[in-house]
């Protein structure tokens, strides 16, 4: 973005270092590549998804005899959509939005209490508890699974949703401890002291004054739980193996495998409706969350 | 209400560091209706006292009482008394109204009482028009009033106060002093100020304590602390600027005695009596600034002239002298010049003689 003042010429640029370019040129070379990287990035991660709505969209026979890049008026249609009423489609809906919610309401439960526990009170080897969290981020998810599914079908939790918001809620729950650990070390603790000596007890206190100020780290762990939950494969797929208390991502698994015939404007469908929440949550509250962090700077 | 302070210690125990004695047996009653300040170097246990009057901390040994009740063990919750913090601690996600009357709606106020009481409230301070705003968007002289309310409206048996103006200017802290005094004139409970301020202290209270390194020093009327010291610490810490010290011998006591400071000697009116035991010895000579005049050098300390400050009325200069770098309190005229030779003229009726080794005023 050069301004006639600042437009050099070549003779210039000459006399100062020999065979610099131009400033008009590497402007134009880091435009170049700047908007290069950036389209070719986008395409990467977008074509994907274009692609599952162009097909959700599209006649289903259409989809497997022909290919085009673009979709055609004649073949675009809402039936593949009928499938979300059809089968045991509906059920893996309902079943993923009961254990997404049950996760964030225990991860952002848990992690506020774990969280204050951890700003506020002292107690031996608390380094070495938060380090240990962490370690839970050591293992593929498959690699927990197989222990837990033995350890939930003799306990009864098998098939049972509260079985897969517990294995969810945990591998959350590292993140969203630290997050509210280190989140409410910034509230200062004379607010909470002046809310002792006007008479409020600790527990009266961290409602009234700990948990308002935490909403931005709320909405994160909400967030980062929402994210865990709604997409996971592998937990679900172990903890929750009969038809009817399956999640969305196993469930959808199921559809690609049954007979011979696979219904790709089902699939994408399906796929469509259940990656539209996330971009829906994601969007609304980062705003939210970056409105937060604002308020918190003063 | 009256709180009793006896024998207050408290220490602290670290595992990996010393135990600090942040407060030593620290004795002290504010009467009804009393303004105390407690004062001192940061770290010399003002805070913690007051911690331990609020119910934060628990003293390690003593007692606290308000009037026969001993408070010393119970929490904060149950002892009454209001306090104001250093970093004001609004709660920022409430309005200024519901600021002001948390306390209350925790000691189940109905409402339209609540209410009656802020307003009340909100008219002394003058913040009325501010009810519904939030506490970001107030100045940092107007959260300071809004936690003044806060406390007024609860009506305390005790009033704390955490350095609350240490981080607000000068200016605005010259507004608020008299505000505070009004409030806490207008609960007339006993008032324990802490700071760092002497200004604040002298101006405000009807007593101070000045401690230092965990020891109460002396405790008095404002007036006495200064003009009174108890030792070269008080001296030091009360006024502005600080007083100076000269390290002095005394020749000779009959009458007023005679004091020698390098090659100058001043005589003083001190009787023998007051001087027993330490003629022929080493001893230090106080005097404030205001107490030095400018002569030639032959009437007093040679010095040599540094730097003036000016600061309208008066000025404060700086003099090298084989003491060391005295501040002296001039005319606003003075203008001081370094070619020129200065004597120092200490006003003997003003100086002050404290002990070189336990640093107690003998004269």
């Amino acid at each position: 973005m050069s301004t006639p003042t600042e437009t050099e010429t070549p003779s210039e640029t000459e006399t100062e270092g020999g065979t610099r370019l131009s400033y008009e040129t590497r402007d134009r070379l880091y435009h170049l590549a700047l908007y290069g990287s950036a389209a070719l990035f986008s395409a990467v991660i977008l074509f994907p998804i274009y692609w599952m709505v162009q097909n959700a969209f599209t006649d289903s026979q259409t989809v497997i005899t022909e290919f085009s890049w673009l979709p055609s008026p004649e073949t675009v249609t809402l039936d593949n959509f009928s499938v979300l009423a059809a089968g045991a489609v509906p059920r893996y809906v309902i079943n993923t939005i009961v254990v997404t919610a049950g996760t964030i309401v225990v991860v952002v439960g848990v992690s506020l209490v774990a969280g204050y526990g951890m700003a506020r009170f002292r107690f031996r080897y608390k380094e070495s508890f938060a380090q240990f969290l962490l370690l839970g981020y050591m293992f593929s998810p498959i690699v927990l699974g197989l222990p837990l599914y033995l350890i939930w079908s003799e306990i009864g939790l098998l098939n049972a949703q509260i079985g897969l918001v517990i294995a969810l809620s945990s591998i959350s729950m590292p993140f969203a401890v630290w997050l509210m650990w280190k989140y409410i070390q910034t509230i200062p603790e004379s607010m909470e002291e002046s809310a002792w000596i006007a008479g409020a007890s600790r527990w009266r206190t961290f409602w009234d004054v700990v948990v308002p100020q935490t909403k931005p780290a709320i909405v994160a762990c909400a967030l980062f739980a929402f994210a865990i939950a709604w997409n996971d494969f592998t937990f679900a797929q172990i903890l929750l193996p009969s038809q009817e208390s399956t999640t969305f991502a196993p469930g959808i698994m199921r559809l690609i495998d049954q007979g011979g015939y696979t219904s790709w404007g089902d699939i994408m469908a399906v796929s469509l409706l259940m990656t539209v929440p996330p971009l829906l949550f994601a969007y609304f509250l980062q705003e939210y969350l970056l409105k937060g962090f604002e308020v918190r700077t003063r | 209400m009256t709180v009793h302070i006896d024998n207050m210690t408290r220490v602290f125990d670290s595992p990996n560091a010393d135990r600090i004695v942040a407060v030593d047996e620290l004795s002290l009653t504010i009467e009804d209706g009393e303004f105390l300040t407690l004062v001192g170097p940061s770290g010399c246990g003002k805070t913690t006292t007051l911690r331990c009057v609020a119910g934060l901390d628990t003293p390690t040994a003593g007692t606290i009482r308000v009037d026969d009740r001993d408070v010393t063990e119970l929490p904060p919750q149950q002892r009454d008394v209001a306090l104001l913090f250093q970093d004001i601690a609004l709660y920022p996600h409430m309005s200024v109204r519901k600021n002001m009357e948390y306390g209350l709606k925790i000691a189940g106020v109905p409402e339209d009482e609540r209410r009656e009481h802020v307003a009340e409230a909100a008219a002394l301070l003058q913040i009325g028009d501010q009810l519904d705003k939030m506490p970001a968007s107030l100045s940092g002289g107007q959260q300071q009033r809004v936690a003044l309310g806060r406390s007024l409206v609860r009506d305390p048996s005790v009033f704390l106060f955490d350095e609350p103006m240490s981080d607000l200017d000068a200016k605005l802290k010259r507004e608020l002093r008299p505000v505070v005094q009004r409030i806490t004139d207008e609960i007339g409970c006993p008032v324990l100020y802490v700071t760092h301020d002497q200004e604040e202290a002298m101006t405000m209270s009807d007593r101070i304590a000045i401690m230092d390194d965990g020891e109460l020093q002396q405790a008095g009327s404002p007036k006495e602390v200064y003009s009174e010291p108890i030792n070269d610490f008080v001296g030091e810490f009360i006024g502005q600027p600080a007083m100076e010290f000269f390290d002095a011998h005394v020749e000779s006591a009959n009458g007023t005695a005679a004091v020698s400071m390098g090659d100058h000697t001043v005589s003083l009116p001190a009787t023998a009596d007051e001087l027993e035991g330490y003629v022929d010895s080493p001893v230090r000579v106080g005097v404030r600034p205001q107490q030095i005049g400018i002569g030639d050098p032959a009437e007093g300390i040679e010095a040599e002239h540094v730097l003036d400050e000016p600061l309208g009325d008066e000025t404060h200069s700086i003099f090298e002298t084989e003491f060391g770098d005295v501040t002296v309190v001039t005319h606003a005229d003075f203008d001081g010049d370094g070619d020129t030779e200065y004597g120092l003229v200490l006003d003997e009726s003003a100086t002050q003689l404290f002990d070189p080794d336990s640093g107690v005023r003998i004269h």
